[in-house]
């Protein structure tokens, strides 16, 4: 993985000490709340329901064990001894106290993180496939291009006070495991004729309040164009974007407004201006960022069948929790953050430590987070996978169910955020204590539940297959339900089934859109692919049917 | 007397705002439509004969209206209406580093210590401060970070040809 030199040190250093004078100085009522916000917002830090939230970037979210270790020392020296992983791979502490947070930084800065523009009205943390370097279908690896855009982005003069947030995703596989047709851009690595690396660009996708997937605007790319293509899109977009109302900010407006080929065209305008400036990445460069990123050195190995003789509980955790690596022996591992009992996303001090030595003693030493909040132990030799289960289930990290029905994305929701309509962590509860029967959910197989609390969609609702949105009716918690989203392969946005339905009443409903799925379910059918052959009606009629 | 911060100094501003009389020694500062119309031969009331002629850029202000006149521009002034206001970062960029201009490019308005630096970066060597804000402090700003990935006009240490 990327290593700091004394450059990025030193930035990542300078930075922390910028912000300990700036929370000084809003100690000491030099500076006023409201201009401390964009100044906390750009190091990560809101201030939520019940305390400050802190919001620490990693990077396309790869973890080594050392890092993890220090998110948890963080967890328990700052806060109450656990952290929330997030839909941008990101992890959040929604204890720690304001004073405290400089000192949280500069324990981060000591194993090369840092906290910057994961808020605020700027290039968030840069998202990627949690696969990469491993999947079997991949074109090339993102991250090394990934972490060119970390250090393009960070701090960049030009583009801290765009219009709104701006968020990139990229991909290395032709399938979708980052949602990249729902960010502000999305990046597909391709390869041309010629066998040369590019870039598919899309551009204006978005959930929050108008779900729009984003456009092509760019077929291919070339490598070393990454940068100029990308600061040709964000000046058009900090020239061009709305500032006079919030909900029409997002560069998704803008392109909408402006008309794709007339902002494609805008673009290709600036680029062609920009293309062979300073920008412009050279291979040696690039070759430099890749070495970063090299395979680690593999065993010789043959697939096995790793169940053979095992209990059916290990088999279970194997097919469902267990993922393709692109060498022979080796499988991929979801350490699920879904247990029944637990907030998505959520993971204990002890269990990052002991996961983190897990990971040295099995695994590569890194520890991968996923846009879905699990995390993923990336290289494991097959005949380790038995004992990878046998910890994994100790620390309570071995819920066999990552890509079934309590697999679900939940954002922090009223429990925690300021911005909520409504609970979300409790309704994952709700559909928990509901659905515990786990032959039951390998018999529905494939199933995304996505929970927002509010029109942000930081839970992806709207890319659910089953997407729930929480909704503020007269003080009372609703939930406004959504079918047939998805962020991968053909991504989709859900259909609204109808009115929402009351908070005590959404496992139920749930039970009910189950029982049309699987009463029309065809052969081997998943629920998508039902609800995509059949539409909402249906789900609508068995829904409503009963309750008037 | 405003004052201004001028290549890390403090000075007295010699710049009446737009609107305001010019000064003793001709000094007078437009909008960019009261320029343009200037520049076209427009006889302007506040514009005395032999006046210098400085321009104030808002933040919808396109900055390649003023090409044909960065030669003779002694000042330009890119406003800030408010903190959030991005635009003039680019409008600043653009001005030093696309089309080249030399003279003085101030950032007014809603300018803050804490902007200080990034405006730098963008080619900003002239800073009208808000209200209440120290200008040694903000002088000291500017010496914050010693290192930047991206490559611009102020020369600091470019990252991305790292391995040269
Ligand atoms: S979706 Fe709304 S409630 Fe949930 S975390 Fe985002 S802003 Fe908060």
């Amino acid at each position: 993985m990327y290593r700091y030199d004394t450059i990025d040190q030193t930035l990542v250093a300078e930075r922390v000490a910028q912000f300990r004078d700036q929370t000084r100085r809003f100690l000491a009522g030099q500076l006023s709340e409201d201009e401390f916000k964009p100044l906390r917002l750009r190091n990560g830090l809101y201030i939520q329901t019940h305390a400050p939230m802190l919001r620490v970037a990693v990077p396309y979210g790869l973890l080594s064990t050392r890092q993890l270790r220090m998110l948890a020392h963080l967890a328990r020296k700052y806060d109450r001894g656990y952290g929330h992983f997030t839909t941008r791979q990101n992890i959040q502490y929604n204890w720690p106290k304001l004073e405290d947070v400089p000192d949280m930084l500069a324990d981060l800065a000591t194993v090369e993180m840092h906290a910057i523009q994961t808020s605020g009205n700027c290039i968030r943390n840069v998202t990627a496939d949690h696969f990469a370097g491993i999947a079997p279908d991949e074109i090339d690896d993102p991250r090394p291009y990934c972490e060119i855009i970390r250090q393009w982005s960070t701090v960049h003069p030009e583009f801290n006070y765009l219009p709104r947030k701006f968020k990139i995703a990229v991909t290395g596989s032709p399938a979708d495991r980052a949602a990249s047709e729902v960010h502000d851009i999305g990046l597909h690595m391709r390869r041309n004729e010629a066998g040369e690396v590019g870039f598919e660009v899309l551009v204006g996708g978005g959930l929050g309040r108008t779900p729009i997937i984003g456009k092509v605007i760019r077929e291919f790319l070339p490598r070393e164009h990454l940068l100029s293509y990308l600061e040709a899109i964000l000046r058009i977009y900090n020239r061009e974007g709305r500032r006079d109302n919030i909900y029409k900010a997002r560069i998704k407006i803008l392109v909408k407004a402006t008309g794709e080929v007339a902002f494609r065209e805008a673009v290709e305008a600036e680029w062609a201006l920009l293309r062979d400036t300073a920008l412009r990445l050279d291979v040696a460069e690039i070759d430099r960022m890749r070495a970063f990123f090299v395979p680690l050195p593999y065993e010789t190995l043959t697939d096995i069948d790793a169940t053979a003789g095992r209990e059916p509980e290990f088999a279970a955790w194997y097919r469902y929790n267990t993922r393709a690596h692109k060498m022979p022996g080796y499988r991929a591992v979801v350490v699920s953050l879904k247990a029944p009992e637990i907030a998505p996303g959520d993971i204990t001090a002890a269990q990052m430590d002991d996961l983190a030595e897990l990971a040295d003693r099995i695994s590569s030493g890194q520890v991968r987070s996923t846009h879905d909040q699990n995390l993923i132990l990336g290289e494991v030799r097959q005949q380790d996978l038995y004992e990878t289960w046998q910890g994994l289930s100790a620390l309570g990290l071995a819920t066999p169910n990552v890509g079934l029905l309590t697999d679900m994305i939940c954002c922090p929701g009223l429990d925690f955020c300021s911005l909520a309509n409504a609970g979300s962590i409790g309704i994952a509860k709700q559909i928990n204590e509901r659905f515990t029967d786990l032959d039951y959910l390998y018999d529905l197989g494939p199933l995304e539940i996505k929970m927002s609390g509010c029109m942000n969609a930081c839970g992806h609702h709207h890319v659910g297959h089953i997407g729930i949105l929480g909704v503020d009716k007269s003080g009372e918690e609703w939930y406004q339900i959504t079918l047939g989203g998805s962020a991968s392969g053909i991504t989709s946005l859900g259909t609204v089934i109808g009115p929402s339905v009351a908070k005590a009443e959404v496992a139920t409903t749930i039970s009910k859109i189950l029982d049309v799925y699987l009463a029309a379910r065809q052969d081997e059918e998943s629920f998508l692919q039902v609800f995509r052959r059949i539409g909402v009606q249906p789900f609508r009629d068995q829904v409503y049917a009963t309750d008037h | 007397m405003r004052q201004i911060i001028k290549a890390t100094q403090l000075l007295a501003d010699e710049w009446p705002l737009p609107g305001e009389e010019a000064s003793s020694t001709g000094a007078v500062r437009l909008t960019l439509i009261d320029y343009l119309a200037w520049c076209g031969g427009a006889a302007l009331p506040g514009v005395p004969a032999g006046a210098r002629v400085a321009v104030r850029l808002e933040p919808a202000d396109d900055e390649a209206d003023l090409l044909p006149y960065l030669g003779q521009l002694p000042l330009i002034d890119v406003h800030f209406p408010k903190s959030a206001e991005g635009r003039g970062y680019t409008q600043g960029r653009m001005l030093r580093e696309r089309h080249g201009y030399t003279g003085e490019l101030r950032a007014s308005g809603a300018v803050f210590i804490d902007q200080i630096y990034l405006l730098a970066r963008c080619g900003f060597d002239a800073f009208e401060l808000a209200e209440g804000q120290d200008p040694q402090a903000v002088i000291a700003e500017l010496q914050r970070f010693s290192v930047a990935y991206q490559p611009m006009v102020d020369g600091l240490t470019q990252p991305l040809r790292r391995h040269r």
